[in-house]
């Protein structure tokens, strides 16, 4: 069975100039101990998306749709129910580790907090325990559960954000572009840790991210999203292979690849429509290469291609 | 910590001796003689001259300055020119019914501050936030002696309820004195009726002068935890779960705290220094009311000791308001 199933999802912000379609109609599924990549240009709705999940939207949002975790539609639970999810069942880590902690409490005590809440019964000792092993397993020394925030670097915050979200074994893992905020050398060791987290931990992940580089080290299958939509999702290595949709093969152009350092590093023209105005049709068509007279006026409907999905009307028949 | 308490003392020594300085000098420059002050007008130049002979007003003034330093170091304030008595013994007789004024009107505002302004930033835009930005205009436009005066109309005079004046009635004084705080004294003597009487004095003047500060609280605090409410952290905190309740007051409004703990703190050492009109207003028998006085007399000595009294209060309680504030966010105490 899979673990999650998002059915129909879409977001909306209600701003003062108008209404913002965040994410329109996704459709897609997370089985258990799977790690799905969600890549897409800034502005995509991908955080959108992830926050969702856990319900943590700001009030100006409107969701609809299903997002079934573990059989229960997350959507429909009281407020109360879903607070227990968080940080028990699904966690989440953010994209900036140097402000995801509470800068006036020691590492320790955000374990324990986390701990309090889901477990009030547990003792010291075992919070203690829990929270050493939760940051052996991020390569972190336990002796730092004394220390505050500021006492860490910006890849050492993220190592200690990890361990909390995974110190109550969630059966789901957020990662909002973990490692956008940090330096080379440093995402790859976050890299690393997550890769190592996921052969041991029974655990799945949504890995959020811009690159392309980053999905195919760690997810099986990838979705590709742009401007609110879904335009692409598969298994990873049939889309690195053959990518269906026209703008994943400009995503994976766009990646820096060492080997063909003679070759021209290809970056994607134009830039994504603004998601209070989108145009009409499919929303790629003003940056797409293959556009005909159907991309501009009638939305694609996704099609199944195999495992594959790709929302295009090269693929739909028309 | 204990170095930064120290670093922090040893800082307050310049600026509290700066305003020692400044005090000394104004009042030099100031026109009106005190001696003249003292003995009127029309009095002859011979006492005049012995009088100032006397008070050692004829001294070049850097030999003055200096006495005056030296002599606020003993902890001699000088002696009032109107009663003759030492101005620190009569600042000590008036301030602790400043000090039970201050205090109450305190908790009124900061528990109002507090309250209000955190459920404000949390329900931003809603009515409820929207009546605290009102509140907090409105009251603080409020002048503080027609305000009390309202609440004495409405509360003494219509309805009977609360006494309009004093810091107690005839006959209610609690005995015998402990700490000249009165509620403080009556409770040690255990006299149930002086703590009744008491805190019915008291219930009108604290809340004038409370609901008056708490509208600067209010916005103070609605201003800083609408910023720590939108950072990553408060976010982080409830994907971990962690209850609306908590992560409004444990993680939002502790690290709002700082900013909001320096403006309470000096809010309070200038209430201890006399709340000047709602002690007028009130007949308290405080700080406010006895500089008031001893303004009208030309009581230089004792204007001068009510001053560097003052001074040095503010300068202990931002002593103070750092140490919670490095006690409260460990980077600055490391
Ligand atoms: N609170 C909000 N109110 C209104 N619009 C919002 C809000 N949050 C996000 N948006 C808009 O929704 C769209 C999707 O934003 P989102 O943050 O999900 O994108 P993203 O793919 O995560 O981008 P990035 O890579 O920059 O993090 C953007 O157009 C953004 O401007
Ligand atoms: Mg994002």
């Amino acid at each position: 069975m899979e673990l999650l199933n998002i059915r129909n999802l879409s977001i909306e912000y209600k701003t003062k100039s108008g209404t913002v379609k965040a994410v329109e109609d996704v459709t897609f599924e997370v089985g258990e101990h799977e790690s799905l990549g969600v890549v897409g240009e800034s502005g995509c709705g991908k955080s959108t998306l992830g926050v969702a999940i856990l319900r943590l939207l700001p009030p100006n949002a409107t969701t609809k749709g299903e997002i079934i975790f573990n059989g229960k539609n997350l959507l429909s639970l009281t407020n109360e129910e879903m607070r227990r999810m968080r940080g028990k069942e699904i966690a989440m880590i953010f994209q900036d580790p140097m402000t995801s902690l509470n800068p006036i409490m020691r590492v320790r005590d955000h374990f324990f907090e986390l701990f309090k809440v889901h477990e009030p019964s547990m003792k010291k000792e075992q919070m203690i325990k829990l929270a050493s092993e939760a940051l052996e397993s991020v390569g972190t020394d336990p002796k730092r559960l004394d220390n505050y925030p500021f006492e860490f670097s910006g890849g050492m915050r993220q190592r200690v954000m990890i361990a909390i979200a995974i110190a109550l074994k969630p059966k789901l893992l957020i990662a909002d572009e973990p490692t956008t905020a940090l330096d080379v050398v440093v995402q790859e060791q976050i890299m690393q840790v997550l890769k190592n987290l996921m052969k041991t931990k029974n655990m799945s992940l949504i890995l959020i991210t811009h690159d392309m580089g980053i999905v195919s080290e760690l997810a099986e299958k990838v979705t590709v999203m742009y401007a609110g939509n879904l335009v692409e999702h598969g298994e990873i290595k049939e889309i690195y292979n053959e990518p269906k949709h026209p703008y994943t093969k400009m995503l994976l152009e766009s990646i820096p690849n060492i080997k063909l350092d003679d070759m021209e590093l290809k970056y994607i023209p134009g830039s994504p429509p603004d998601l209070k105005n989108p145009p009409k049709g499919c929303k790629y068509y003003p940056r797409c290469p293959y556009t005909k007279e159907i991309c501009k006026t009638k939305e694609p409907k996704t099609v199944k291609l195999g495992d594959r999905k790709v929302k295009c009307h090269l693929y739909s028949g028309g | 910590m204990k170095s930064y308490i120290l670093t922090r003392i040893g800082l307050s020594i310049p600026m509290i001796l700066i305003i020692l300085t400044i005090v000394f000098f104004v009042l030099r420059v100031l026109p009106g003689n005190p001696v003249l002050a003292m003995l009127g007008p029309k009095a002859p130049p011979s006492v005049v001259k012995a009088m100032e002979h006397q008070m050692g007003l004829d001294k070049p003034i850097l030999v003055q300055y200096v006495d005056y330093l030296k002599n606020i170091a003993k902890g001699d304030f000088g002696h009032s020119t109107v009663t003759g008595m030492p101005v620190l013994k009569e600042l000590m007789q008036k301030f602790p019914a400043t000090l039970e004024l201050t205090i109450f009107s305190m908790v009124v505002a900061v528990f109002i501050g507090i309250f209000y302004g955190t459920i404000a930033a949390y329900k931003l835009g809603s009515p409820i936030d929207i009546s605290a930005r009102i509140y907090s205009i409105f009251v603080y436009s409020f002048p503080v002696f027609w305000f009390g005066l309202m609440l004495q109309l409405i509360f003494g005079v219509w309805l009977h309820w609360l006494p309009v004046s004093g810091e107690s009635s005839p006959f209610m004084t609690p005995d015998p004195i402990h700490t000249g705080i009165y509620i403080l004294d009556a409770i040690i003597n255990g006299q149930w009726d002086v703590l009744k009487d008491s805190l019915e004095h008291l219930i009108l003047p604290s809340l004038t002068l409370g609901i008056v500060i708490s509208s600067i609280f209010v916005r103070m605090v609605r201003a800083n935890v609408v910023l720590t409410l939108s950072q990553q952290f408060v976010v982080a905190a409830r994907a971990r779960g962690v209850k609306e309740k908590t992560v409004l007051f444990k993680h939002a409004l502790k690290n709002a705290l700082p900013p909001i703990l320096t403006i309470m703190g000096l809010q309070f050492a200038l209430l201890l220094g006399g709340a000047v009109l709602t002690e007028v207003t009130f007949s308290w028998p405080g700080i406010g009311s006895y500089l008031v006085n001893r303004i009208h007399s030309r009581d230089f000595a004792a204007i001068q000791g009510t001053i560097v009294f003052f001074a040095i209060f503010v300068a202990i309680i931002s002593i103070l308001v750092d140490v919670i504030n490095a006690w409260i966010n460990p980077r600055v105490r490391y």
